[in-house]
């Protein structure tokens, strides 16, 4: 119910400030766009989305795989009375011959020890930046809004906001932010209908954690 | 949703970057001298003490060919390696689907409802919202506690939360009622089509 209400504001404004041209009690109007939405939260604490991290564990358990199939294969040709692969003997004489000061060495060792730490990181962070926690209204369902889709919906309503001629949307994990040109009316009053419009859009995303909002209008350039 | 596997990979990938961070790691306190430089010492028997020591000696690589279990356990640790390896990369490629869903009738009786027509028939009712354009729809977990993974793709100019709150009121809470579950789990992804922006005035 409350969601339709809010869903007819941004038009009944846009209306009366069309119509009337815009004075203090419109800007007035917009600033209390602020508002957070009513919490209807009844599904408790809407948590991050954990990535199962397919692509790295893929990349990680082919690399291995390779490696340690390769050697089982010569270990065992050997065994069986076969000559051992070139690539062995090299490798073995490369590490028993090769300091540990050798700048390839330590330009490689340095290489490991990053690809160490990238890993580790990406086992401890839960990954899936793109994907915004929505409200829980229901214990057992989550939900994830992609974060181009937010901005995709926001700038669909910034485009209805009269005399925004074009509008970039960057939706962040904490903050969404617009710029807007607007080839007619005071950039005053397009700044006030596009904060209510972008405030009323954000309530309505139904995210876990509201974003700010941060809004810039100018005028296109000349030319 | 996938609960053992994105278990499984992140502590695989942890344990593979703390192997790889401490031979890095120690090569790099080998090459730069650091236990002279810094006065500690490391384990007597450690590799890697001063910067002329090399990777892998020939008297290292070699050391256990005369005892007469060395290749046995060598090769068979190697087979234990690829066949778990290979355990993983497929688990990576596998997709778990729902064959059926247990429906069960309260007196004792249960049937079993293939998972494909409970997938179309969300579908299906999801796609019907409004604002929605495409909804796929995946069941996993056990049969006899469903999930489901939705994913839908939104049309432009739809409202992502009030559709949500349909979603859940309406297909989920219908499919959860149809199997007579007491709870149906889901997960959701909303995403919508690149579109151009369209003027209104």
């Amino acid at each position: 119910m409350s969601d339709e209400r809010t869903q007819q504001m941004p038009t009944l404004e846009k209306e009366s400030t069309t119509g009337g041209g815009g004075n203090d009690l419109e800007q007035a109007t917009s600033a209390a766009a602020y508002d957070p939405g009513g919490p209807r939260e009844a599904g408790g604490r809407a948590g991050r989305f954990w990535s199962l991290r397919r692509v790295p564990a893929g990349i990680v358990a082919l690399l291995l795989l390779a490696a340690a199939g390769l050697l089982l294969y010569d270990v065992a040709a050997v065994r069986a009375g076969e000559p051992a692969m070139a690539w062995r003997r090299t490798l073995a004489d490369e590490l028993a011959t090769t300091a540990v000061n050798d700048t390839k060495i330590l330009a490689a060792a340095s290489l490991v020890t990053l690809l160490g730490v990238w890993l580790i990181s990406l086992a401890v962070t839960p990954g899936k930046r793109g994907l915004l926690q929505m409200r829980r209204e229901h214990a057992v369902v989550r939900a994830g809004l992609e974060r181009s889709a937010a901005g995709l919906v926001l700038r669909d309503r910034a485009m209805q906001v009269s005399g925004v001629q074009s509008v970039r949307v960057a939706v962040g994990r904490r903050k969404v932010r617009a710029h807007a040109r607007a080839h007619f009316r005071d950039l005053h009053e397009v700044r006030g209908d596009l904060d209510s419009a972008l405030g009323d859009g954000i309530r309505q995303l139904g995210l876990a954690r509201q974003p700010g909002l941060s809004v810039h209008v100018r005028r296109p350039k000349k030319g | 949703m996938g609960g053992t596997l994105r278990a499984v990979n992140r502590v695989l990938l942890a344990l593979t970057g703390l192997l790889l961070l401490a031979l890095g790691l120690s090569v790099l306190v080998g090459g730069f001298d650091l236990p002279r430089r810094w006065n500690f010492s490391m384990p007597a028997d450690w590799p890697w003490t001063a910067p002329q020591d090399v990777l892998l000696s020939d008297a290292d690589r070699t050391q256990g060919r005369s005892e007469s279990w060395w290749w046995p356990v060598v090769l068979a640790v190697l087979g234990v390696l690829v066949i778990l390896l290979l355990w993983w990369l497929l688990a990576q490629l596998r997709r778990r689907r729902l064959g059926e869903v247990l429906v069960e009738s309260g007196d004792g009786e249960g049937a079993l409802l293939r998972g494909r027509a409970l997938e179309n028939v969300l579908e299906a009712e999801a796609a019907a919202l409004p604002g929605v354009d495409k909804a796929a729809v995946r069941l996993a977990g056990r049969r006899s506690s469903p999930q489901a993974v939705v994913s839908l793709l939104l049309k432009p100019h739809a409202a992502p939360g009030p559709v949500l709150s349909r979603l859940t009121d309406e297909a989920l809470e219908h499919a959860r009622g149809s199997v007579a579950l007491e709870q149906l789990p889901a997960e959701v992804q909303l995403r919508t089509a690149k579109h151009r922006p369209e003027r209104v005035i």
